[in-house]
């Protein structure tokens, strides 16, 4: 009996390149074209069918930091090169989602010091990157045109725009050949509405990559992994407005009740699982980048992406 | 091709005899319009017009029941691929696998866990539904005596595993008219599966790999009298599961292959891939996935998935902003700012509602975003809040000016203090703990 999970779609994802490597003018030790897809995501045997990249998320002050990972991770959360390292060499990540969380600090003015913390990570890990720059509109434009500068010729991932605030971003991505993160609030309309005004000053498509916003397993995550399915359909359909791969980061994961009122020696599985569940149905739902926090969750979503295809002997074990 | 309810009407027998569980021969023709209902249900309707009506009414995937009694539950009948087509009905059961190799004490410790374990979100208990015994001996005195064991110690929907007729046979003189579910057959051994499962009127698991011969073999049973069937689709790995699962779906829904309609079934057993198999299992398409006992976090994360994806997505996502009251406030009661993400309203309500101190919500507009988000974004704000105060009318329905905010918009209480001129009382991050926190500082503010 023949079956096509392909059902007749025309539109393909395209593709954002993250991380330059020597040869592309950058220092990365890989490059990836993400998106590219015609079908729906981790099938068998399908080559178009995409398999998501796993970012650790670190920051570069981790005073709101989780005390989950600041626990697990120790004295590593105070040196921002070393964390990025550890995320390369021991974790297994595939990208490092740097949040410059030393700009959110009040009245924060030393944009030189983004520029050195940002050299201290590129120097550490060879992994491509993305970049979180600040939270305050103020000095939006100076902290992400130091980052854009610092790392010019590297690909990075910048984010994040949203509408009412994609600017700045959008400058220093255009400037430096970056990519950017685009989020909107959980709705296939918005999302669209956002990458058509980036495109409207001049960002390509191919260096956009969206974010759905991801409301973390219980609460609200079924709005987003909707949200995903949506997008990615209308891309499949033809839309060349929503045809950009995904990036998904259940951010309040380590905060909900359920991690923070586990037992204590259960804590740390606890994020681990509601992270890792998270991860999985959204790249069902089609995400291309899944970012955790917690370094454990790393490698079990990389096993994971690893095992979901053939060869996994998943009969052989009954 | 769908039949409109009067051109069925036409081929029922008009008995209104009530047998089908409808009241007249026309709403039954209504249902099966619908798809809401099953042409076996009428007795009365000869061969022809069965087969006719058959194919294009009965709802594309048929329902199963598993078990008896409150614990039974109920899968298949789903209509759509995507959950924002309409909404997914009947969510999978989860059932803990045990064998009879190991020590009846493990068996009765999982089977009392599935029976007393459960956590409540939003209101609703979640549960997993219950045992799957595997036959790893072959012995079917030990498959007899573990069933039993089981049995013992709840009532729980079943699945019987084993690749033995004398183990079923011993297992289902002890459990048989539970309607546990048995699996599997196969195309060398559906002839005796098929038997029991009709002598003891059981839900049958087939199990082949490959569309062409589970179709085939689901036909051979529906021969041999068997139409309760639930389809194991032996999988090479997880993909390969989503992939297949995927197929079958959408091959039923459009009823291309009405003999694929069936819910299907997984064993999410292995060694590193067994939550990854489970979290894709519950998105797309299993009905019956059966695993070793999970650890409490995945229990927890992998319920808590199953909740979030069989929720009716026609649910909005964003409340109407204004001023809600929650029992019938007067006009010292205390006034809860919270922003219009449909999941945090109901979160709040749902606990305010318990602490059954009447109060109002005013509820503003962060586009639906919750309150973690908007604070970061900005999009809650002392303008947005100074507005909404002045829009919904507040200063006329209390008699104080004294505004609760959500914990996490903390850093924001002194410019709404300032752009509202309200006292603000920064309340707690969690929902969970707004009871205590009326009862403690609402009431001592007051005195
Ligand atoms: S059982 Fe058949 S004959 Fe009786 S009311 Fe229902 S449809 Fe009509």
């Amino acid at each position: 009996m023949g079956y096509d999970l392909h059902f007749g779609w025309t539109g393909a994802i395209g593709r954002v390149i993250l991380g330059a490597t020597r040869a592309d003018g950058g220092t990365r030790k890989i490059s990836y074209h993400i998106g590219g897809e015609t079908t729906l995501p981790l099938l068998d045997k399908d080559p178009l069918s995409p398999t998501p990249l796993v970012a650790l998320e670190i920051c570069d002050n981790p005073e709101y930091w989780s005390p989950i990972i600041k626990n697990f991770c120790g004295d590593l959360v105070n040196t921002v090169d070393e964390w990025a390292k550890t995320a390369e060499t021991v974790y297994g990540a595939d990208l490092v989602r740097l949040y410059l969380t030393s700009t959110r600090q009040r009245n924060f003015s030393d944009i030189a010091s983004v520029g050195k913390t940002l050299e201290a990570v590129l120097s550490a890990t060879a992994l491509p990157l993305i970049i979180e720059g600040s939270n305050e509109p103020r000095i939006d434009s100076e902290v992400f045109l130091k980052c854009g500068e610092t790392a010019q010729g590297e690909k990075l991932l910048l984010g994040t725009a949203e509408a009412g605030r994609y600017r700045s971003i959008a400058a220093a991505a255009l400037a430096y050949n970056h990519s950017l993160i685009a989020q909107s609030p959980i709705d296939v309309n918005l999302a669209k509405q956002l990458n058509i005004l980036l495109r409207e000053i001049g960002v390509q498509r191919d260096h956009i990559m969206i974010d759905p916003y991801t409301g973390t397993l219980g609460y609200g995550f079924e709005y987003s992994y909707s949200a995903m399915e949506r997008i990615r359909f209308s891309a499949l359909k033809g839309d060349t407005d929503l045809a950009m791969p995904m990036i998904c980061s259940a951010i309040d994961s380590l905060t909900i009740k359920e991690v923070r009122e586990a037992e204590p020696a259960l804590q740390d599985e606890m994020a681990v699982r509601w992270e890792f569940y998270t991860g999985i149905a959204a790249a069902a739902a089609g995400a291309e980048i899944i970012c955790v926090r917690h370094p454990k969750t790393v490698g079990m979503l990389k096993l994971a992406f690893a095992g979901i295809r053939s060869g996994a002997d998943f009969t052989d074990v009954k | 091709m769908a039949l409109k309810a009067l051109d069925i009407y036409k081929l029922l027998p008009k008995k209104n005899c009530k047998e089908c569980g409808d009241p007249t021969c026309l709403t039954f023709a209504m249902k099966l319009a619908g798809g809401k209902a099953d042409v076996d249900l009428c007795p009365y309707l000869d061969d022809q017009s069965k087969s006719v009506l058959g194919a294009t009414t009965r709802p594309p995937i048929r329902l199963i029941k598993i078990g008896v009694g409150e614990r039974s539950f109920a899968v298949g009948e789903e209509f759509v691929l995507y959950r924002h087509d309409k909404t997914f009905y009947h969510p999978p059961g989860i059932l803990f696998k045990v064998s009879d190799t190991q020590e009846p004490e493990e068996i009765t410790a999982t089977t009392i866990r599935v029976r007393d374990e459960s956590f409540t979100r939003i209101g609703t208990e979640l549960r997993f539904n219950g045992i799957a015994i595997e036959n790893a001996s072959g012995s079917p005195d030990a498959f007899a005596r573990a069933v039993t064991t089981v049995e013992e110690s709840a009532d729980l929907p079943l699945v019987l595993i084993s690749k033995n007729t004398d183990a079923f046979n011993a297992a289902l003189i002890q459990v048989g008219s539970y309607q546990p579910l048995i699996h599997a057959a196969t195309k060398q051994n559906f002839r005796e599966m098929c038997a029991l499962a009709k002598k003891h009127s059981c839900p049958l698991v087939i199990k082949a790999h490959g569309l062409d011969d589970l179709a085939g073999l689901a036909k051979d049973c529906v021969t041999e009298g068997v139409k309760k069937l639930v389809m194991d689709i032996s999988p090479q790995s997880p993909g390969d599961f989503i992939t297949i699962s995927t197929a079958i779906r959408q091959l039923v829904i459009t009823r291309q292959s009405p003999d694929l309609g069936y819910p299907v079934f997984l064993d999410a057993t292995h060694p590193h891939l067994q939550d990854a198999a489970i979290a894709l299992g519950i998105v797309k398409y299993a009905s019956v996935i059966i695993t070793p006992p999970l650890s409490p976090a995945s229990a927890k994360a992998a319920l808590t998935l199953r909740q979030n994806i069989y929720t009716d997505p026609q649910k909005p996502i964003q409340m109407n902003p204004g001023l809600y009251r929650v029992g019938t406030p007067g006009k010292d009661a205390p006034v809860l700012l919270t922003v219009n993400f449909s999941l945090t309203f109901f979160t709040l309500e749902g606990y305010l509602e318990s602490t059954r101190i009447p109060c109002f919500m005013l509820i503003v507009d962060t586009e639906g975003l919750s309150v973690l988000t908007a604070v970061a974004a900005g999009k809650l704000n002392e303008t947005l809040v100074r507005d909404s105060i002045r829009k919904f009318d507040v200063e006329h329905e209390v008699s104080h000016k004294t505004l609760i905010i959500p914990g996490y918009s903390a850093p924001l209480s002194g410019r709404i203090e300032e752009a509202t001129g309200w006292n603000v009382m920064v309340g707690p991050r969690d929902a969970a703990e707004i009871g205590e926190y009326l009862h403690e500082q609402w009431k001592n503010h007051e005195s």
